[in-house]
This record gives structure tokens, sequence and C-alpha cells, in this order.
């Protein structure tokens, strides 16, 4: 799979889960591998990409950390957007 | 320049000791921030309710964890703390800071932040109190241009901390400051990338005296120890002895495993030593450790914050602690594997063992069952046993 394409899934995967359970990075890891059937480290690679460029993000609440879809603020906030 | 009154905060300023009411007062000579905090918590003393919240999503770019996100519930009534963020900055090993570095540091805090800090929070980092979320970027900009880093926060590996080991302590059995920073070198990822269920920690003490208290604040606690018999100067002993120390009841009498007498000079089973350290803290001069150094390594304690608290029981009784500490690292990464692929959300390792039971852990991090692995002697009348181990 070419990498922008694991990022779209990884990003749809994300998405889906969105307001129903926070996904730690290892869910993501294990769920994208496993539907796509690419290597875990692969999926690994592409997810700190996508979270260094703010594509997702991490985030905490409850105590635990999670990886979640930036909100519009902290784009604007990290100068992503105008 | 004074914003509000604070009496009940003012009886915090009286008596012989240090307050921190006064170091916010002089803070709030320069920073709103830290003048709206006095504000605020002198509201929280009257009303005795707390006004924070803890949480969200605030951090800097790439990174999980370094920042705690802390906001007011009174923003319009103290808006210097409407955001009042904690970045923590991974320490140096020992604690060990030039002056200079230190006026770096606390000067930038001066310029982005509230002025106010911890020295250091009880994981170790250095801890800036209350940045707005606007200045966080700019403030890790400036100080990982300087060499620093954050420290751990979230579901990651919280900063590895360490007592000041052989660089200022006889007693330490191995180089603590390295292995620390050794550590934080190689889980870099692991540090900054919230990754697992809940918190890891790494604490290393150079001996059983324990002064980073590792026993009873870190997941995987690693102990400087010795293999061998206690050095013994008998000379030294006598002096002790000349000088009024009433040897049996200090040492003897004290030794949590009886394994020592003392006629006209001092004996020691050595088999039976648990290597404690008392009596070498007392008697410095007289004895020492023996000649094979290494250490300990003990899994799962935890301070009571989801659930009650746990003191770490061993895992290793010996290891060999030498860079680059490979030995070490695989027995953790394989401890830590286990804990990731079971643990529930907030589920410290300590609890997962606990509710598994030490023998599946013990089997995925392949470590053989030894008696110095036992938690509570006696204590469990049920023996379980698989068919194999009936070979």
């Amino acid at each position: 799979m070419e990498k922008e394409e694991l990022k779209n899934t990884i990003f749809a995967f994300v998405e889906k889960a969105k307001g129903k359970k926070k996904l730690k990075e290892k869910d993501i890891i294990k769920g994208v591998s496993a539907d796509a059937g690419v290597e875990k480290d692969e999926v690994k690679k592409a997810l700190r990409e996508m979270i260094d460029v703010g594509r997702l993000m991490y985030s905490y609440g409850g105590g635990a950390s999670s990886v979640e879809i930036p909100s519009e603020e902290y784009l604007r906030e990290k100068g992503m957007i105008k | 320049m004074k914003k509000y009154d604070t009496p009940l905060l003012d009886e915090l300023e009286k008596g012989p000791w240090p307050s921190f009411v006064t170091e916010i007062k002089k803070a709030a000579q320069k920073h709103e921030a830290a003048a709206d905090e006095l504000g605020q918590l002198e509201k929280s003393y009257k009303t005795k309710r707390g006004y924070w919240k803890h949480g969200g999503i605030v951090g800097v770019l790439g990174y999980g964890g370094g920042v705690i996100g802390r906001y007011s519930n009174l923003p319009d009534e103290f808006p210097g703390v409407a955001h009042f963020h904690t970045v923590r900055i991974n320490q140096p090993s020992g604690f060990y800071y030039k002056s200079d570095s230190l006026r770096e540091i606390l000067d930038l805090w001066d310029k982005y932040g509230s002025g106010l800090t911890n020295m250091h929070g009880s994981t170790g980092d250095m801890v800036m109190l209350g940045c707005k979320t606007e200045a966080l970027e700019p403030f890790f900009a400036e100080i990982s241009s300087r060499g620093w880093d954050l420290g751990g926060s979230g579901s990651a590996l919280r900063t590895p901390s360490c007592c000041m080991g052989a660089s200022k302590c006889e007693w330490s059995n191995i180089d603590t400051m390295n292995l620390a920073n050794t550590l934080t070198q190689a889980y870099q990822d692991e540090l900054h990338r919230p990754m697992w269920p809940y918190k890891f920690k790494f604490k290393i003490a150079g001996c059983a005296v324990d002064c980073v208290a590792s026993i009873a604040r870190a997941d995987c606690s690693i102990i400087g120890t010795w293999r061998g018999d206690i050095q013994i100067d008998q000379g030294e002993v006598e002096n002790y002895a000349k000088q009024g120390m009433d040897i049996k009841a200090e040492i003897v009498d004290m030794c949590p495993t009886g394994c020592m007498s003392y006629e006209s000079k001092l004996e020691i089973n050595n088999a039976e030593c648990s290597r404690c350290m008392h009596c070498i803290a007392k008697m410095t001069k007289a004895l020492g450790p023996g000649p094979e150094k290494g250490a300990s390594i003990l899994i799962g304690s935890k301070a009571p914050i989801v659930v009650g608290s746990l003191l770490s029981w061993v895992v290793v009784p010996f290891m060999k602690m030498e860079p680059p500490y490979e030995e070490f690292k695989d027995l953790a990464d394989k401890m830590i594997e286990w804990w990731d692929d079971n643990a529930k959300p907030r589920e410290r390792i300590g609890e997962l063992i606990e509710a598994k039971g030490m023998r599946p852990f013990l089997e995925a991090i392949g470590v053989e069952a030894q008696p110095q692995q036992v938690y509570e002697p006696r204590k469990d009348p049920f023996f379980f046993w698989k068919d194999e181990d009936l070979g």
C-alpha cells in the first residue's frame, strides 16, 4: 500500500471511532494493520508522520492519552490554518 | 503592586519557614498570572472549592506529553490564569545544574510563563507552572534550541530519575546517572509519544537506602546491590564501640534477617543477609558493600491515584549493570510489552500482576521463579502447577 493511501486509511479508522471510542496509538496500529494487511511498523511510521504534521494529534482526558483528529481551534493555535 | 487582598494566604507567611505565598507574591510583582493565581487560591480558601480544570488538548506539535493542560473555571474573574498549563522539563540525571543553565531556563520562563516553578515535581522533572496556550510553542522552541527537552506525561514513560549515585555517594553500587541518562536517550519515543495503557516509571537508586524512594513510586525500580560478603574492618567496628555506639542494640538487633552477632567482633552470616544497607549506613567506616556490584530489578509500585498504593517486589535479585545495559533494556522491553498487551486503560503494571498473578508475568519475560520474588511469605494456602512442572 502506498504511504498516502495508508495515511488515508489511518485517518478513516480514527474518524470512524470519533465520539465512540478513545483510541490509543496501539489500537490504531493493531486495527489498521489487521484491516489493511500492512505491517505494524509501517502503520506506526505513517501514524507518527501524521502526528508530526498535525493531521492527527495526541489528546489527554480522564487520565489517559489517546490519538484524535485535531480540532480547528488546535490547528489555528499551531498556525496550520488561518 | 497588589491586586488582591489575601488575608487567609497571609497567615501562611507567618512563622520561621519559607512560604510559597511569599514566593508567589514576589512573582506577582512581574506576572499577572502569578497575581491571579493568588487571587484564585484565596477564593478557594474562602469557599473551600477548587477552580481548576485539568486535561484537554494542549501540547507542542509532535509531542503527546510534557505539557499538562490546566484551565481556570473562573477565567473572567481571574484572566491571568485562564490558561495555566504546566510544562515539564526533563531534568539532568541526579539534578545537577550549572547556575547559568538554571538562570537561562528561568529567564526564559519569566519571558514566556508565570515565573513560578516547582523544583522538582515528584517524578523529577523541572516543573514550570503557568503557561498560556499560545506561549507553549515559542517556549518549547527556545528551550529545545538550547538542549533542553520536555519530560513525560500522560500514558507514556515518565522521565527516568535517579539518585546522585557514585558522583557523590560512597554507597552507590551502580552508576545511576549514566543509567538514567542512557534510558532517557533510549526511550525518547516512549517518553514523548504516549502509547501505553497508562504511565510507566523507571527510578534508579544506587543502593537499598533508596533516596529516590523507587520502591514506593516506580513501576520499575532499579536498586544497586552487591554479591558476595559485606566488607568488614574490625578495627573500625571497635572504634564505633569505643565512641559509644551500642552495636548490639543499634546494629545487630535491627538487622531484619538477624544475620549478625557481636561479641568481641562483628560476625555476619552473609547467606542470610538481605542487603538492606542498615548496618552499612550506620557504620560507614567499618562496613562496605561486597565486591561484585549490580542491581536488583523490582516491579510494580505505584501511588494511590486510581486504586490503592503498592510497593515494588523483586523480579531479578541481581543483574550486572554496565553500559550499554542491553540485558536490562531487553528485560524492560519484555515487561512493558506484556503489560501493554494485557492491561486495561489506566491499569499500572503492578495492578496487572496482582490481577493475573506473578507466574504469567515471569513466563512472559522469561525469568525463572526464585525465592527472592516471594512478596508475602506463607500467605497463600493454594498451590498451582502445570503438568510440565511435574516433569
